[in-house]
């Protein structure tokens, strides 16, 4: 089953939300910390409704919104978000004074915007929209999850269009912890993470949602399939080849027939071999677009991924702030967005322009 | 062209018991697993819980780790519960394509109230950070049992895991994959503890679900599982149900509230007879969500009502037993729902005196043999989030 791109909606540490388009010039500053460009929220959502309501949300209803307007105001027989962190700034929030109050709590919103599904069920209750709706919430999987249901909802004929998303804040704790465990690298100009050869990478967030349809002819870029897997802590590269090339045949491809790969290097050099490899043995020669100097590491920065990979395809032209090797390029008809997050997960999404 | 889906494996743990017959024993002799909080100190502490009857170093055993060892409740719950599923289905993996779909609501939150405190200020327990989220319990899950793609984590509130096993079914419906592991688990927490409490919906003497005088939710923890496979690949002496259908709907209305009218609860029950291709005088026994909160009840039953008319089947709610276990609460009560099939009894619900008055039907109070060929199971959760699965004898 694939799925036609019918439209997008996407905040992002780049100014993204104001055109579906690439952006002329891109952000680069000094930071270990990449936040979102946000959109006046006004603009896109109820002002009574965003009093009291958390950041996550209004960048889950803001892109949604974009997406849904860009699609024309088509209605979505299904919403299904993935989220690695789901709404962890609410969950902290009454965590923290649960534990300082000795469980005196003094308020509940907290509580109720802690759920992970809420982006999901804001969504469905500002477009008063009864169909489908899920939350995956795994990681570096969330948003290939949501994906792969999406791709499935379509294939069981329930709907014609399916709003797939993935989402995921950076709060300051979530940054401070995982500072102690090496995630990021000393502030430096996020467009030089790919080169920087050292340990760590800039964290990062952003929301963004696409339509997919079924119906043929609207929109010039398919999702093809998508594959996620665990590896053992220290992937087997072999392992890693295998599952890229099987995946790669299940859509009758092989390696030869990419024209641009994306792999997910972050700039870590504990990490980041992985990626070179999977290049060197199966796309060596291709051109290579990358993503998270754009938008840092987070545990659904594929869905940025994915929407830079849909716009390559649709544009027929690699931003130069994305590609990292001069390559010339021919006509782009596909792509194959390779990931890794931590250690062990692992996911394949292939993306391909229908006719040129 | 769309494959069949079977049941071959269920493994369970709830306050009410470790293990299918264990619990199957508790409800047919009205045994609730409701009682006094113990398993952390809390100020609220007279607000009954439903607590699994082991200590983390017990379960660590049941699973076969060895005591000591990292894992956090909910881990251990999901491999006690996944590994029992396991073994009763003997699942293959060898030349089967496998997978496994897992849900929760807290991920490892007790290790998170333990530590996170002193995570702000220092670094002397960042080993634990990455025991905190949802997709930990899965994935050591999967991992220990071998199981490497479609390993995923579905999150939404109480209705997760019903939604995990849809997803499982899907899975293999779609052609995607021949056997899934699917269903999930929480431990109690004093998060959800006091955020319950703080929401007013705790009852203060264990839940009465469908009664005039219900007040309130009695939180719980366990965690179930189901082995599916395609019909394709199935050994059919392994069968035990299967899954006809199912449905998620979102009623779109409010964050933590359903309408009076239980328009999400009906759209979703009305929906799986639909892929079910069975109307609704099929269904025998219905399994609900009841988690004897004002709402809830009265929603959910006006639903049933709008669905079942006057033929109304069997209903009850085996909260009273388990708790309400949230994240564990859909995958528990699919095993409760096949064990009617399994057994061909209707299973009892607890805490019953008087009907409300808003509804034509009356909750089960015991256990008693009946034909049973097709059973309706719901999950519903906050964020409009309601889910129906439906379980039918294999002719």
């Amino acid at each position: 089953m694939k799925a036609w791109i019918r439209s997008n909606g996407i905040i992002s540490p780049q100014l993204t939300y104001s055109a579906s388009a690439f952006p002329e010039t891109v952000t680069g500053i000094f930071t270990d910390r990449l936040s979102c460009i946000e959109p006046d929220y006004r603009e896109l959502i109820n002002p009574v409704l965003l009093r009291r309501m958390p950041r996550i949300i209004k960048m889950g209803l803001a892109s949604a919104r974009l997406c849904i307007d860009r699609a024309g105001g088509v209605i979505p027989g299904g919403i299904i978000v993935g989220t690695g962190l789901g709404c962890l700034d609410n969950l902290e929030k009454f965590l923290v004074e649960m534990l300082q109050k000795d469980e005196k709590i003094t308020t509940v919103l907290p509580f109720i915007n802690s759920t992970h599904n809420a982006v999901a069920a804001q969504v469905s209750m500002l477009l008063k929209n009864q169909s489908y709706s899920t939350t995956y919430s795994h990681r570096g999987f969330s948003f290939e999850s949501a994906l792969l249901d999406a791709l499935m909802l379509l294939n069981e004929r329930k709907a014609l269009n399916v709003m797939a998303g993935g989402i995921d804040e950076c709060t300051s704790d979530f940054h401070r912890l995982h500072s102690y465990l090496a995630a990021w690298k000393k502030p430096l100009n996020n467009l030089d993470l790919l080169s920087a050869n050292t340990e760590g990478s800039i964290s990062g967030e952003g929301s963004a949602f696409f339509m997919l349809t079924s119906e043929k002819g609207i929109g010039n870029v398919s999702v093809d399939g998508v594959r996620f897997f665990l590896s053992a802590e220290n992937a087997d590269p072999v392992e890693v080849l295998e599952e890229g090339r099987s995946f790669l045949l299940e859509n009758g491809f092989l390696p030869g027939d990419i024209d641009v790969f994306m792999p997910g290097l972050n700039g870590d050099s504990r990490t980041d071999g992985i990626y070179h490899l999977v290049y060197e043995r199966l796309f060596a020669g291709k051109p290579v677009a990358c993503w998270k100097h754009l938008c840092g590491e987070y545990y659904t920065s594929t869905a940025f991924a994915f929407w830079l990979a849909s716009e390559i395809l649709d544009s027929q032209r690699i931003p130069e702030t994305a590609m990292i090797n001069k390559k010339k390029t021919g006509l782009l008809r596909s792509i194959l967005i390779y990931n890794r997050t931590g250690k062990k997960e692992h996911s394949f999404i292939l993306l391909t322009r229908n006719t040129l | 062209m769309f494959p069949r889906v079977f049941v071959t494996g269920i493994g369970i743990i709830t306050a009410a018991g470790n293990g299918a017959d264990e619990n199957l024993d508790s409800l047919t002799a009205l045994r609730t697993g409701i009682g006094k909080l113990s398993g952390f100190p809390s100020i609220h502490n007279n607000i009954p819980v439903a607590e699994v009857k082991y200590g983390n170093d017990e379960l660590a055993g049941l699973a076969g780790l060895s005591p000591g060892d990292k894992y956090t409740r909910n881990t251990l719950l999901s491999l006690v519960a996944a590994r029992q599923a396991i073994n009763s289905s003997g699942l293959r993996q060898a030349g089967r394509r496998s997978g496994a779909v897992f849900a929760n609501t807290t991920g490892g939150m007790d290790f998170n109230e333990k530590y996170y405190l002193s995570l702000l200020q220092s670094d002397e327990y960042s080993d634990y950070i990455s025991l905190f989220d949802t997709a930990d319990c899965g994935e050591k899950t999967a991992l220990h049992f071998g199981i490497k793609h479609n390993v995923t984590t579905i999150s939404t509130a109480c209705s997760s895991s019903a939604n995990a096993i849809m997803t499982g079914a899907r899975l293999i419906r779609n052609g995607y994959l021949d056997t899934v592991l699917a269903g999930g688990s929480d431990a109690l927490t004093k998060f959800a503890l006091n955020g319950f409490l703080a929401l007013e919906i705790l009852s203060s003497s264990g839940c009465k679900p469908f009664d005039r005088n219900r007040d309130g939710l009695t939180i719980g923890e366990g965690a179930a599982f189901l082995v599916l496979e395609s019909e394709k690949t199935a050994d059919p002496q392994r069968v035990i149900c299967e899954i006809s259908g199912y449905a998620n709907a979102n009623e779109a209305f409010h964050a933590t509230s359903s309408t009076a009218e239980g328009t999400g609860a009906a759209l979703a029950m009305s929906e799986a007879l639909k892929t079910a291709s069975l109307s609704a005088s099929d269904i025998e026994y219905i399994n609900a969500h009841g988690t004897g909160t004002e709402i809830n009840d009265l929603s959910e039953g006006a639903a049933i009502m709008r669905i079942f008319g006057d033929r109304i089947p069997f209903v009850s709610s085996t909260k009273a037993f388990t708790g309400h276990t949230l994240g564990a609460a859909g995958a528990v009560e699919a095993v409760f729902s096949i064990l009617a099939i399994q057994h061909q009894v209707v299973m009892p619900g607890l805490n019953f005196t008087e009907q409300m008055p808003e509804l034509s039907f009356i909750p089960q109070v015991r256990s008693f043999p009946h034909t049973i060929k097709n059973v309706m199971s719901n999950s519903f959760g906050f964020g409009g989030s309601n889910t129906t699965l439906i379980f039918s004898k294999v002719q």
